[in-house]
């Protein structure tokens, strides 16, 4: 064991921040804990939005804007900037779902979503991309899916832009990222800087624990505290349990408020509202529809759930690459996205930031192995490529059902060309390291040695066994389970954001998409978001 | 109870490596009604389990463990297992408590593994050994309990901030959070 304590971070502190949530609610914000209101309490509003992620947020804002009572529902607690002081114990428990340690069904993949108010927002890595031409023409085309062409997308895409603070990043990126930029040049892979939703952004790396100085724009900085100043309620620690449905309409919400501990108090609260927006996310959203017993004739709820399924490739440095800090995700790749629509998938490389927690998970394993590779932590690369799935009929993605107590259980079983495409991109990834001088890579398989040089890693990689829960699948993109088209065997929401089958109910949520994104998806979802509430707005206002 | 799971289990049996008495083990896990206690002071985990993942945490964690915890090093690692325990919805949560409730049974660990009369009889070579069957193992049920087990043991030990020198991380930077002015 060699303690390493002589080295003090490149920001020593981080002091004077206000605390724009904290600040709100003292200047007389309508926030509420659903614990403290009373069982059986009934509130109304004009319409309710369950869910204040990237969905919710973008959506309350434009609503209240509008002129109309907006009441926003969130499961998980209320966490703000005072809170986050980068520490990965206290962000896993307050902020993300099951302490970031959701998994599929099979136990193979580990999901990382959000679970606070402003949703996955809040602990995700800021990188932000238009929802790729051949994607927008794939969804037009299989999913008969109107008005979303690229052009027509592209002005919501500039106005969350805008919004969010959204530009290429301009800092030189960190070590970790530089590895991707520097193999990919030596290699003749293209690559490029990552735009980011940041300002005034410190570049300390802790986008994943809440940004600790308000830079992130997540819509717990943003949206969400525009629709707070036009009136707008929220409440937290409450859990939408069913829609409370009857023939063609929602009535309302029953939802039950929860403790710190996340469990129920006992108390229901109801919530009344003409209009309803789920923007619950691809597990979430399925599972409350499932609940709720909502109608879905052709059987499409929670199905076509995409992961953007994960695949790890650790490399070793002779120099200190200090994974811990800079922004996470500064440089990418895709080359490899786009040789082919459908067929073999598509991936994005991107660099992972390694702090010791996730690191440990990551590197799957146990004993003097995993040992002597978290111990060399200072010196560690990760890469990282988000794998496209759900353009090919080998690629159906997970279904969501519901375990006994009510909550999702994502069936997503890594098949042939999911495995397929994590080989190819492990020796991508691994030429990468080596190109940018790597002494050792080792991809995230259990079987896998640290190998020394690309001949052995290409031979070592092809050579793989392909066994379930063997090898690190992570994911940290959930796009659809509520499939948004015109096409009723594959859809459940209309071209609108409305439900088919419901007069009143809106997916305004990262639910929507037909397959994966190709892209890490927030600005997907802004951009989606923006128009189907301006959308709505629209329809509220006429039939006001 | 999760039947995939209880199936997946139950397979230990028929692939020949101890005759069973499956009878009995099946009337531990499914008398749901005489569950154990949770240990004192732990919201999730019982006796039992705290034997079982203190005698793993060597195995896993080798010279990393007890390390600049020292003999607060157990309590800290089983309260912070418990507190993602706590955290874990209806699917990974059960999955997670049958394998432990397979581990406090010693007839079905013994199919599994592990034939020491109690967690607290096994050395380090011995958790080692059985992890690595596990690890290597045919059956999809023991490796995904195999991944389950070092994912949860080493993120509740290396997010405790006094084992950052053992990674080399020198930790983030100090957040003073600022009173609100209203």
């Amino acid at each position: 064991m060699q303690p390493k304590t002589n080295r003090t971070p490149p920001i020593p502190m981080v002091a004077g921040i206000p605390d724009p949530i904290l600040e709100g609610i003292a200047g007389g914000w309508n926030v509420e804990d659903a614990a403290d209101l009373n069982d059986g309490q009934i509130l109304e509003a004009d319409v309710v939005i369950i869910g204040t992620g990237a969905g919710g947020g973008t959506t309350a804002e434009i609503l209240a804007e509008a002129g109309f009572k907006v009441l926003m529902l969130e499961e998980g607690p209320l966490k703000s900037t005072n809170d986050f002081k980068m520490d990965e114990r206290e962000a896993y428990h307050d902020l993300y779902q099951e302490s970031a340690g959701r998994m599929s069904k099979d136990g193979s993949m580990s999901i990382l979503q959000g679970r606070c108010v402003g949703g996955t927002t809040v602990i995700n890595w800021t990188s932000s991309f238009h929802t790729p031409e051949e994607t927008l023409g794939y969804w037009a085309e299989e999913f008969k899916l109107k008005g979303s062409s690229k052009e027509e997308m592209t002005p919501w895409f500039e106005r969350m832009e805008k919004r969010l603070n959204i530009s290429d990043w301009a800092v030189p990126p960190n070590e970790n990222n530089a590895v991707l930029s520097r193999g990919a040049e030596k290699l003749g892979l293209d690559w490029k800087v990552i735009p980011r939703n940041v300002a005034g952004c410190w570049n300390l790396g802790y986008c994943g624990t809440g940004c600790p100085t308000n830079a992130k724009q997540s819509m717990l900085v943003t949206t969400i505290p525009g629709a707070l100043n036009k009136d707008s309620a929220l409440v937290y620690s409450a859990r939408a349990e069913r829609l409370i449905i009857e023939g063609k309409k929602v009535l309302g919400v029953e939802v039950t408020a929860l403790n710190s501990d996340y469990k129920p108090t006992g108390k229901t609260i109801i919530v009344k509202a003409p209009h309803v927006v789920m923007s619950c996310g691809g597990i979430n959203g399925p599972a409350l529809l499932l609940r709720s017993k909502a109608p879905d004739p052709k059987k499409r709820v929670g199905k076509r759930t995409f992961l953007h399924p994960v695949s790890f490739s650790f490399a070793e440095f002779d120099h200190l690459i200090d994974p811990y800090y800079g922004a996470p995700q500064s440089i990418y790749s895709d080359h490899y996205q786009w040789k082919n629509v459908t067929g073999p998938a598509g991936f994005k490389m991107e660099a992972a930031p390694l702090h010791p927690g996730l690191t440990s998970v990551l590197l799957l394993g146990h004993g003097a192995a995993h040992y002597d590779a978290i111990t060399k932590l200072p010196n560690i690369n990760a890469l990282l490529s988000l794998v496209r799935d759900g353009f090919d009929p080998e690629s159906p993605g997970a279904s969501i059902e519901l375990a006994d107590d009510g909550s999702p259980i994502v069936d997503y079983p890594i098949n042939d060309y999911i495995w397929e495409a994590f080989q190819r991109s492990l020796t991508t990834m691994a030429e990468v390291q080596f190109a940018a001088g790597a002494k050792k890579v080792r991809p995230a398989h259990v079987d896998a040695p640290w190998y020394e040089n690309i001949h052995e890693a290409k031979d070592g990689i092809k050579n793989l066994e392909f066994r379930s829960n063997a090898f690190t699948a992570g994911s940290a993109h959930v796009m659809g389970g509520l499939s948004m088209g015109e096409d009723l065997e594959k859809c459940v929401v209309d071209s609108n954001g409305k439900y088919h089958y419901l007069d009143n109910l809106f997916v305004i949520d990262g639910s929507i998409f037909p397959t994966s994104i190709g892209a890490n998806p927030q600005l997907s979802v802004y951009g989606f978001a923006c128009k189907l509430a301006n959308q709505l707005a629209a329809k509220m206002k006429a039939s006001a | 109870m999760i039947e995939t799971s209880r199936r997946g289990f139950l397979q230990l049996g028929a692939t020949g490596t101890a005759a069973l008495a499956i009878g009995s083990g099946l009337a531990t896990l499914t008398g749901c009604s005489k569950k154990p206690a949770t240990a004192q002071g732990y919201k999730v985990l019982r006796e039992g389990d705290l034997l079982f993942l203190g005698a793993l945490a060597p195995a896993v964690l080798v010279k990393a463990y007890p390390g600049p915890l020292g003999l607060d090093a157990r309590e800290r690692l089983l309260k912070q297992l418990d507190s993602i325990l706590n955290t874990l919805q209806g699917h990974a949560r059960g999955e997670l408590l049958m394998m432990f409730d397979l581990m406090n049974s010693a007839p079905l660990r013994l199919a599994t593994g592990a034939p020491w009369g109690s967690w607290s009889e096994a050395s380090v070579k011995d958790a080692d050994d059985f992890l690595n069957s596990w690890k290597h193992s045919s059956l999809q049920i023991k490796r995904m309990g195999y991944a389950g087990l070092c994912k949860l043991i080493s993120i509740s030990w290396y997010t405790q901030p006094e084992n950052f020198p053992t990674t080399g991380y020198p930790g983030p930077p100090v957040k003073i959070p600022t009173p609100v002015s209203a």
